[in-house]
């Protein structure tokens, strides 16, 4: 009985721990997106043409397109080196608090 | 001096020819392909799954940067590839300008 509380702890532990550090985290993300503002503009709010607007995309895809540069399915130099120094959760974090802004909307809506 | 007038006008016309006059009503009809994913909110990409990216209010200089990856292969996504392979360059300029409306 005692050993079956321990390891009943031990795995709802696991699980608490491992969603805290999946959770997005928008100030976070804040905190991190700095080198991204230099081009991107002021919470991904661009007002260069050469470079995207990414306020209000969508995170999962904001997630898909970082990794595609990160691992080189998508090329473009400033991007892929910016990129290769994200963790997994840098990425989610960013995504979270480019997603959150006001800016790009789907077309109609 | 006659050279140099042609010279000049030749290096004009070599300058317009890189000037596309983006035309946003034909852009709305060669667009419409897009819409299909495009315009339908939170509409999904499959394998992987996530969302496809709001265009709206996006650069169109950049809209256009974008479409030109897929063609070049730079961006690798069969559906984008496919759709752009038979876009000529104002095509893309008419429906990046479509896209970008309310951009600043």
């Amino acid at each position: 009985m005692k050993r079956l509380i321990i390891y009943m702890l031990m795995v709802s532990a696991l699980i608490i721990s491992a969603n805290v550090l999946a959770a997005a985290d928008v100030a976070n993300g804040q905190l991190k997106s700095a080198s991204c503002t230099a081009c991107h503009g002021v919470g991904g709010d661009s007002t260069n043409p050469m470079f995207p607007k990414i306020a209000g995309q969508h995170a999962d895809y904001i997630v898909y397109v970082l990794q595609a540069y990160k691992t080189g399915k998508r090329i473009n130099p400033m991007m892929q080196a910016t990129a290769a120094a994200l963790s997994d959760d840098d990425i989610i974090d960013l995504a979270a608090y480019f997603s959150a802004q006001e800016g790009l909307k789907t077309l109609g809506q | 001096m006659a050279r140099l007038i042609t010279r000049l006008l030749g290096a004009c016309l070599l300058l317009s020819s890189h000037v596309y006059a983006a035309d946003l009503e034909a852009g709305r009809v060669k667009g419409q392909t897009c819409l299909g994913c495009h315009g339908t909110v939170n509409y999904n990409n499959a394998y992987p799954t996530y969302h496809v990216p709001k265009l709206a209010r996006q650069h169109s200089a950049y809209l256009v940067t974008a479409m030109k990856a897929y063609k070049e292969g730079l961006r690798s996504h069969a559906t984008m590839q496919g759709n752009i392979a038979s876009l000529s360059e104002q095509d893309m300029h008419d429906i990046a300008a479509y896209f970008s409306q309310d951009s600043q």
